[in-house]
């Protein structure tokens, strides 16, 4: 237990407590500079795919199919990853692929955050009916197996990208609400939105004129950490079938039809499945750095 | 509170967690066979999917059944039967046969069968199939006669293609009784069903015929083909079918369990809506219908995708099948031909089609051909969008009801009937529920073809069928299929050419 | 404590109606029961003749009423594709969904527990950032793609655990590791942060002070108080817990009522899916209905704030 006690402020150090405080920031900062790093290269690699990206993505070459990365017996420097089920080149596909899931992940983010943060904004300001109403739709919304209610919606609309960034978009509220919501409650209540009251500001300016800009690192931080979830569960949908249709690339989908390759040519699963893994782990880092850097004592 | 309380709610979560009911049988008297997909019912004429003709193999009888070996028909619960003028069969049957209730095998029994099937009010699957029987008379206990509406070629053929059920049952106990209780005179029994998990059959020891050498068969369900053959190379399952091309190798290089491949009585197609079922499309055209045929180089396809395993076919009609003309030559890809054809129809800047894609378990590696193909297509001008339907169901519904057009993927087992009749009038005829093609000239064709025992005169007609069916380019023709199977090194077995599996003939395999 | 109950259950009644609203409106507000039934060609009159038939010429609220005094006998309609009816078929697969479940609470808990005290603890120590590491890592992952992989090392190479179904203790292992990776993450950094919390407040310095031994400190007065919120959020992420349990199904071949649900989606078979999805947001209010009761029971102050 002694190990314990050193690590608080109380312990005799060399250094003084504060400054080992900001190096200890600096440090973990440090993880989130270089996970920002990776995900600023791997959105220029998707937004500039039709330049960077070798192949064209789409192009089947069935001479050359399962060829395995080129540090492999049997590779080529052709086909730097590989080559997949149907001799398309797997690097392109990837390219363009984190387009397609980036795409998904970020618009689906931008409509359940707007939804979510409205609705958390309405409830906690206004309270009383208003609030008992959105807070029942939020509960119903949160006991809802959510997967399930994505997969039963995209069912009947049909698997695409805008149906699917639609069901993933409204299913996700819920979460930007709760918090939003508890956050409304607590600066209602301080002195400058009082003040603002008494000087007859309309209900609009005090929600998204006063209370708003309090809560935009909060929300950041929260649809930073999103979007991670969402590339996630697209591609859930997409191994269930239900995602992004063939023959365009979605991480999610080059993983799902890989999956039964697994055994002999596991490249065809295992890149996608690496490309899911890195941007979300850069994600979550990139998240968890802003929520340090903005406000260390935020709860997530 | 809590730890104590938290440790509470975990002992709680071990209880409903302890294992359910041990299972009775032991390893090496139980036989492991998995598919992919569930049967909708124990009822096989009430059934349209390949999975209800084979767990009915295992619990039912046949009056005949093809010999694995010759490919020939061969007597069953029929010990004989001859033609006693143009349309009346007369059948015997054999005696000391029972049910698994105790029930005997009778004429009664064949009749009652047949007058459910053919009842159009019970709505039965099957009745399409025998819809040439008039009616089955009893001449005695233990031999009918059928009657038949004009000459019926595929008769014979056809007794391969009808489970025997008990009269007792289906006059007692009813349709939706039946539906879940199996009773018939086969070589093992239903013990239990638990839907879309498994079936435990045992061995019926009262089997008039060859007593099976697993006491036990589990069939189990698992729908995915990754998990089939890791069960397979890990010795949880002992046959595994519709193996993609491309795991072969994972299976022959386990040291585990083995592959076995068979041409197979079902070809492939993209079926294209000349009949316009699903509305107006570019493929009413001829010249559009050739110039997709020109487009894709199947023989390569056949070749690199599917490694070898695959017979390119002219039209439909599969090479194992009667009245296939081998001297017809397939399309081959001309690119240029077949945009010059396109440009003729109208189209010199391409067309757009929607292509309803699915089906992967029953044609393992489609959906890489289709890619494939779409990427071919795409080289002549016809821009095909795929759309896919995962589930075998819906995706059959949707054929069947005319909403699958202009474009999608198919492929015929002919219900196991070999005979080019059970492709042409199914798929090709006017009007027919799975036919997106309709030709008057063909149509004749395929009538006479159905209205003589004679076998010369019947390739004849074939021949020609097939010969206006090439031109007229119905569909975009592909391939007979080869399955592969998965078979464990502790069991011998070997593919079947009907796509039947039947495990009462598989044995342990000698040390 | 009788209000407050009370006031769960009122809660507890309106989220269930709501349920009940929003499954119906999956299938006759977003689609049309009748178009994904008939045809496409199918001529008006059968097309009338069905809507008639499927009640659907009503107005939306008595087809609602319906649906609703239907449902609460147990009665969701047939299965449009097997014939048989939807409830029993999705209550005889509910069993080992739930077990399931259970058995991958388990492992999160067995997993998040120690490592959660481990690393509030020794907080920015090596032991913590890998456990954060670690957290962040397992968020990331697919969990389809760890079932898949646990498959091939388990059954395929060492061949000591079965590749997938039902039946024996040795069934469960890898579902429910791989569903309980799934959740521990989540909740392993809640209880490194409720246990920090908590550890900073006045009577936990307090008993330091009066020279408690740490372990004492922390095992009598630390955990109890992060038992509350870890039990809430777990009552929380049960719903998310089902749906990694859909995937997990799928990979292991579970016979359970998610696998029913996505094959029955595929098929379009709607009276199933409703009847599970009721079902099954059933289960998880009523979970957290417990998971109110019991907090409110044990904390007096929830019941208040609440």
């Amino acid at each position: 237990m002694s190990t314990l006690l050193a690590g608080s402020p109380a312990a005799p150090g060399a250094v003084p407590a504060a400054w080992r405080g900001s190096l200890r920031r600096l440090a973990r900062l440090r993880w989130g500079v270089t996970a920002a790093l990776v995900m600023l290269a791997i959105v220029a690699a998707a937004v500039l795919a039709p330049w960077v990206s070798p192949h064209d993505p789409l192009v089947v070459d069935i001479r050359h199919r399962l060829a395995p990365p080129v540090w492999m017996a049997g590779g080529t420097t052709q086909h730097l990853l590989g080559t997949d089920q149907i001799g398309r080149d797997l690097l392109s596909r990837i390219v363009w692929g984190g387009r397609v899931s980036l795409v998904v992940g970020v618009f689906a983010v931008l409509i359940s955050a707007s939804l979510g943060v409205l609705l958390g904004l309405g409830a906690g300001y206004f309270g009383g009916r208003t609030d008992a109403v959105i807070m029942t739709g939020l509960n119903v919304m949160l006991s809802f197996p959510f997967v399930l209610l994505a997969l039963a919606v995209i069912a009947v609309l049909g698997p695409s990208l805008p149906n699917m960034i639609l069901v993933l978009g409204v299913a996700d509220w819920p979460l930007y609400a709760r918090v939003v919501r508890a956050e409304t409650l607590a600066i209602r209540e301080r002195e400058f939105i009082t003040a603002g009251r008494a000087l007859g500001m309309s209900h609009a300016r005090l929600m998204f004129g006063q209370i708003l800009p309090n809560l935009v690192s909060l929300i950041v931080v929260i649809a930073t950490l999103q979007v991670a979830r969402v590339i996630i569960l697209e591609s859930f949908l997409s191994f269930l079938g239900l995602g992004v249709q063939p023959p365009t690339a979605a991480w999610g989908n080059m993983l799902g039809e890989g999956r039964v390759y697994m055994l002999n040519s596991w490249w065809i699963a295992a890149f996608p499945g690496l490309a899911i893994f890195v941007t979300t782990l850069a994600i979550n880092l990139v998240g968890n750095a802003l929520r340090d850097w903005l406000d260390p004592n935020l709860k997530l | 509170m809590g730890r104590s309380r938290l440790a509470m709610l975990l002992l709680l979560a071990l209880v409903l967690v302890l294992p359910a009911a041990p299972v009775a049988q032991t390893k090496d008297d139980t036989l492991v066979y998995a598919l992919q997909s569930d049967v909708d019912s124990w009822d096989p004429p009430n059934s349209v999917l390949r999975e209800a003709i084979i767990l009915g193999y295992h619990v039912f009888d046949h009056l005949a059944v093809r010999d694995l070996k010759t490919g020939r028909v061969a007597p069953h619960l029929a010990t004989s039967w001859k033609a006693l003028d143009d349309t009346t069969w007369e059948v015997k049957l054999r005696k000391g046969v029972r049910f698994h209730d105790g029930h005997p095998f009778t004429a009664a029994a064949v009749k009652a069968t047949f007058d459910r099937v053919l009842n159009p009010e019970n709505k039965l699957t099957a009745r399409g199939n025998h819809a040439k029987i008039k009616s089955v008379e009893i001449v005695n206990d233990h031999t009918v006669r059928f009657r038949t509406d004009g000459p019926y070629p595929l008769f014979v053929e056809r007794m391969t293609a009808q489970v025997m059920q008990s009269d007792k049952i289906i006059k007692e106990k009813g349709h939706q009784w039946m539906q879940e209780n199996p009773i018939g005179t086969g070589p093992y029994k239903l013990v239990k069903w638990s839907r879309k998990q498994e079936h435990l059959l045992v061995r019926n020891d009262d089997y008039w015929g060859a007593k099976p050498a697993f006491k036990h068969v589990r069939i189990r369900i698992i729908p995915e083909m990754a998990t089939q053959i890791a069960e397979l190379i890990s010795g949880g399952v002992d046959v595994i079918k519709a193996v993609p091309p491309d795991q072969m190798d994972v299976i022959d290089k386990s040291g585990r369990a083995r592959t076995s491949t068979s041409p197979i009585l079902r070809t492939a197609m993209l079926q294209l809506d000349q009949a316009g079922r699903s509305g107006k499309n570019p493929f009413q055209d001829v010249r559009v219908r050739r110039a997709a045929n020109l487009a894709a180089d199947m023989d390569a396809i056949i070749k690199h995708v599917l490694n070898g395993l695959g017979d390119r076919t002219a039209t439909g009609v599969n090479p194992m099948a009667f009245g296939f003309d081998a001297s017809l030559k397939p399309y081959r890809q001309d690119l240029a031909q077949a945009r010059k054809l396109l440009a003729d129809a109208g189209f010199p800047n391409g067309v757009d089609v929607r292509f309803r894609t699915g089906l992967q378990i029953v044609e393992p590696g489609v959906l890489q051909t289709n890619e494939v193909i779409v990427a071919d297509l795409a080289k002549a001008g016809i821009r095909a969008q795929q759309n896919h339907m995962g589930e075998v169901g819906p995706y059959v519904a949707q054929v069947k009801e005319g909403k699958a057009g202009p474009m999608f993927n198919w492929s015929w087992g002919y219900y196991s009937v070999f005979d080019a009749d059970a492709i042409l009038y199914d798929v090709f005829k006017c009007n027919e529920a799975y036919s997106y093609y309709c030709n008057k000239e063909l149509d004749d064709l395929i009538i006479s073809g159905r209205s003589t025992l004679d076998p010369k005169k019947r390739t004849d007609i074939y021949v020609k069928a097939q010969k206006l069916l090439f031109d007229d380019a119905a569909y975009i023709y592909k391939w007979g299929l080869r399955g592969v199977w998965g078979i464990s090194s502790r069991v011998d077995y070997t593919a079947p050419r009907d796509e039947i599996d039947r495990m009462f003939i598989v044995t342990p395999r000698k040390k | 404590m009788r209000r407050y109950i009370v006031r769960q259950l009122v809660q507890f009644v309106v989220v269930v109606v709501g349920i009940s609203m929003l499954s119906f409106a999956i299938l006759h507000v977003i689609g049309d029961p009748v178009l994904l039934l008939l045809p496409q060609n199918a001529g008006r009159e059968e097309f009338e003749r069905y809507r008639r038939l499927l009640g659907l010429d009503q107005p939306l609220p008595v087809q609602y009423w319906k649906f609703v005094s239907r449902a609460v006998t147990g009665d969701f309609g047939k299965s449009w594709y097997g014939d048989v009816p939807a409830f029993p078929l999705v209550l005889e697969r509910m069993p080992p969904t739930i077990y399931l479940t259970f058995a991958g609470l388990g492992v999160a808990l067995a997993i998040a527990l120690p490592l959660g005290i481990l690393s509030a603890l020794r907080r920015h120590s090596f032991v913590d950032n890998l456990c954060t590491a670690l957290a962040v890592a397992g968020q990331a992952m697919p969990i389809f793609w760890l079932g898949i992989m646990l498959i091939i090392l388990f059954a395929v190479r060492l061949r000591i655990l079965p590749a997938s179904g039902y039946g024996t203790w040795q069934h469960f292992v890898m579902p429910a590791f791989t569903l309980g990776a799934f959740l521990a993450p989540i909740t392993m950094r809640l209880v490194r942060s409720g246990l920090i919390e908590v550890l900073n407040q006045e009577y936990i310095k307090t008993a330091r002070a009066k020279g408690l031994g740490e372990r004492l400190v922390v095992v009598k007065h630390a955990f109890r108080n992060v038992c509350i919120p870890v039990i809430t959020v777990l009552g929380l992420q049960f719903g998310q817990l089902l749906g990694g349990a859909i995937v997990t199904e799928t990979v292991f071949a579970w016979p359970g009522v998610a696998t029913l649900t996505v094959e029955s989606i595929r098929n379009q078979d709607f009276p199933v899916v409703q009847c599970a999805v009721v079902l099954l947001a059933l289960i998880i209010v009523a979970v957290n209905l417990c998971v109110d009761v019991i907090v409110g029971f044990v904390d007096p102050r929830i019941r208040v704030r609440a």
